[in-house]
């Protein structure tokens, strides 16, 4: 009796278990075909805000709607891909306003931190799920060729010189700020010291300037004069692409593009540059602070400078971003590893982008907008971003930007060249400046030869 | 059983017509391009129409293998989706310059040929198989010493095995930044050195082998506590009457019984130490130098799996990466396929 109560209890949870099995089977194709559908979608969701995921679907509709209707709207709803995660809020307050303006909608995917927008952007475009304008940096615009929009003729255009323009396609990128990279310092500890930073323009004031420095370490409460770390890494990004970028660009005009061409054509090199400027990388890495210089990390560097530890930082005016952060007045100098080098490298280090198959024309009405004073609000007193523009009234809270616009001014300023390398070359060349930092490579000549063979290796696999 | 009708079987082909039908218009359109919103939907009708004609197919000679298919179909589609497509589309990029973008030329086996003459990537392969080699005889004597020691009577056993095990919970990227944090700040403090072990290239990859057989010792041992758990007791008790000292117990009686565990682990650690990837990212990104044969390498520590990330994605070269995965794969499917074999004769013998 037991054992038949048992058979029909296991037979009919086996029955059970067939049609659950015979309805899932349809019900799966199903979820298999809206998975594929909407893939890029649920990946872009996780990223940006749920705010911004709901926005995106109603945008989303909004835009199958119209091409349904196949109406071409001046204007419509669009999507931007950001790489910042920092700026996400603030452009997101960006978009809410530009609808309260003008009723157009744009909404803002966020991509950053470890995943990268370019490779984002790559799945993106093989799901066919393309944002209409997307953020991309200098030497991405061949990745692109031919499928961005030209924006030439547009009404910024004629109120910035920070324009991304390419051979091919035009002016493509706009420029949403400004970036700066030398030796920042902490103007208290060098006042305090008796050095002026206007006159640290060659090799020889900036040896006796460290020499100054590193004596008088106690009485300024310094612990080291710099404060550089060459950990590769984690931090091979600062010295692979923004130091390495000093020696493509440092002393050069904005638009001189010797060094990078010269890189780019098999990696070559200037060897007498390059030594003079090892020499000067050798000079920071003797007055740099020893427990940062070879395993530091980024928080300690920054934290270090901001805590007054070091007198000069090796990064640009992202790490000092809001002036409270900060109790001292900082400023930006040149690398000057040869005899009268007076710029730093400013510039917009990466742009938006209008995809030529997306919403051109809204896109295009969205930049003009971004350009006007009440986009420039946002994005120069809330974000903290430097503006591009040379009519916007707004000062940025940068820290850094006295300095920087100093030197913008003065035309001192020299282009981001240094994204114009090879993919992957940073990953490379932050190897040699750490063996440099560590001591297995001796010397200037030695780095010079060892750069060289790193690089050319690398042009040439 | 009925025989089979006229009407189910009209039925079941007009079925089949309209699932064919409707399968292939809306691959149609897709491939056209087109922005009809619908199509999914069509496409899955499609399906269902097909799988109800081959369900009501009157046919008894073959009903058996249609249900079976049918069964069979949600996971074979998924394996087809997740596995076998992008197999054959990987191995089809790696023959073009595929960007990540668009596939410009077809350009053969240039990648392929290009790969065995990249110093760095021969210097990647070099170093996998001197990490697996020493992984191998390190993990599993670390886990069977272990396991010896958790098979044993001290106090305190469901402890230590837990903790020998828990490491291997915890996910490689997770641990990797862990012990980046106590090279640098804890082991010089101890061995008095200036510098992390992380910033030479020979340290640095003594460092990702101590990670990774504190995180896969303690599963290994799992392994081998099972083995040593099999052996009869009546055995290690009559060796126990004959005098055997522990150490006779151990070479003579405990590893010759658990031969079979020990494959398995050999096994396992190999395959899944070539595989390594998450630890050499968080604890070294591939860096370190090496000075070798006029050649300056600046990848000391980028092993295989690393080596092709870093390829296709930093380096923004997918087709080369792809090329490099398929050697990759071959590599790996070699391994296997002699694992299978090997396993399989010593259950033979036993």
């Amino acid at each position: 009796m037991k054992k038949k109560v048992l058979s029909i209890l296991l037979a009919g949870t086996m029955v059970l278990s067939m049609t659950a099995c015979g309805g899932s089977n349809s019900t799966s194709n199903d979820t298999a075909a809206d998975t594929a559908d909407s893939t890029a979608e649920t990946a872009t969701e996780e990223a940006s805000t749920e705010e911004a995921a709901t926005e995106e679907a109603s945008t989303e509709e909004a835009a199958t709607e119209e091409t349904a209707a196949d109406t071409t709207a001046a204007a419509g709803a669009i999507r931007l891909l950001n790489g910042k995660p920092e700026i996400n809020d603030q452009l997101l307050e960006l978009a809410e306003l530009y609808k309260t303006e003008t009723g157009n909608e744009v909404s803002i995917e966020t991509i950053g931190g470890d995943t990268s927008a370019g490779d984002e952007l790559k799945k993106m475009y093989q799901a066919d799920n393309m944002p209409d304008i997307f953020v991309i940096e200098a030497n991405q615009a061949t990745t692109w060729d031919g499928m961005l929009a030209d924006l030439a003729g547009e009404e910024w255009t004629d109120k910035t010189g920070f324009e991304l323009v390419d051979a091919n396609m035009g002016t493509i990128g706009f420029p949403y700020t400004v970036e700066a990279t030398a030796l920042g310092y902490n103007a208290d500890v060098l006042k305090a010291a008796g050095v002026d930073p206007a006159s640290l323009t060659s090799p020889a004031a900036w040896q006796e300037a460290c020499e100054t420095l590193d004596s008088k370490k106690d009485e300024l409460g310094i612990t080291a004069v710099f404060g550089w770390c060459a950990e590769p890494a984690n931090l091979g990004w600062s010295s692979g692409t923004h130091v390495f970028g000093q020696y493509l660009d440092a002393g050069l005009k904005a638009d001189d593009t010797t060094y990078i061409d010269m890189l780019n054509d098999g990696g070559k090199i200037d060897e007498d540059r390059m030594t003079k400027f090892a020499e000067f990388i050798g000079m920071m890495n003797k007055y740099s602070d020893p427990n940062l210089l070879v395993d530091g990390t980024y928080d300690n560097q920054v934290a270090g400078f901001k805590d007054g530890k070091y007198a000069f930082i090796t990064q640009g005016n992202w790490c000092v971003t809001s002036p409270e952060d900060v109790s001292f007045e900082v400023g930006f100098a040149p690398y000057a590893f040869e005899d009268g080098i007076n710029t730093i490298i400013a510039g917009p280090p990466s742009y938006w982008v209008a995809y030529k198959d997306g919403n051109v024309d809204a896109a295009k009405a969205f930049f003009n907008w971004c350009a006007g004073d009440s986009a420039q609000d946002i994005l120069v007193n809330k974000a903290g971003l430097v503006s591009p523009f040379d009519d916007c009234q707004y000062e940025a809270t940068n820290p850094f930007y006295k300095s920087m616009k100093s030197y913008i001014d003065a035309g001192n300023y020299s282009g981001w060249h240094t994204m114009l390398k090879k993919d992957g070359l940073q990953n490379e060349t932050c190897q040699v400046f750490a063996d440099y930092a560590k001591g297995t490579i001796a010397d200037a000549a030695e780095f010079t030869d060892k750069i060289s063979k790193v690089i050319a290796g690398y042009y040439n696999n | 059983m009925k025989t089979p009708s006229a009407s189910k079987q009209v039925m079941s082909i007009l079925f089949l017509i309209a699932g064919v039908a409707l399968v292939v218009w809306s691959l149609a359109m897709d491939i056209m391009g087109s922005g009809v919103s619908y199509r999914g939907a069509t496409l899955v009708l499609g399906a269902v129409g097909i799988i109800a004609g081959l369900y009501f197919y009157p046919t008894i000679k073959h009903h058996r293998t249609i249900i079976n298919i049918i069964f069979l179909f949600p996971l074979l589609f998924a394996f087809a989706v997740t596995v076998i497509i992008p197999l054959v589309l990987g191995i089809g990029y790696s023959f073009t310059d595929w960007d990540g973008i668009r596939v410009k030329n077809a350009v053969g086996f240039a990648n392929y040929t290009r790969m065995f003459t990249q110093a760095s990537f021969l210097w990647s392969i070099f170093i996998t198989f001197l990490f697996v080699v020493f992984n191998m005889i390190l993990v599993n004597l670390v886990a069977f010493l272990l396991a010896l020691l958790c098979t044993s009577r001290i106090k305190g056993l469901g402890f230590f095995r837990a903790a020998y095990f828990l490491p291997n919970l915890i996910g490689g990227i997770v641990l990797g930044y862990i012990w980046n944090f106590i090279f640098s700040n804890v082991v010089t403090e101890l061995l008095n050195t200036q510098y992390s072990m992380l910033a030479d290239t020979k340290t640095a990859f003594l460092a990702i082998i101590i990670v990774y057989i504190w995180q896969y010792a303690g599963y290994i041992m799992l392994i081998y506590i099972t083995g040593l758990n099999t052996i009869p007791g009546d055995v290690l008790e009559a060796s126990a009457i004959d005098g055997a000292k522990p150490l006779q117990t151990l070479f003579e009686i405990k590893i010759p019984m658990i031969a079979p565990t020990i494959t398995i682990c050999t096994f396992l650690t190999l395959t899944s130490a070539f595989k390594q990837f998450d630890v050499n990212l968080a604890l070294t990104n591939g860096t370190g130098s090496v000075d070798i044969l006029d050649n300056y390498l600046t990848n000391g520590t980028e092993m295989l799996a690393l080596n092709i990330y870093n390829t296709a994605v930093i380096k923004n070269e997918y087709a080369f990466g792809e090329a490099k995965a398929v050697l990759f794969f071959i590599i790996l499917a070699c391994v296997s396929i002699l694992q299978v074999r090997i396993s399989n004769k010593k259950e033979v013998e036993l």
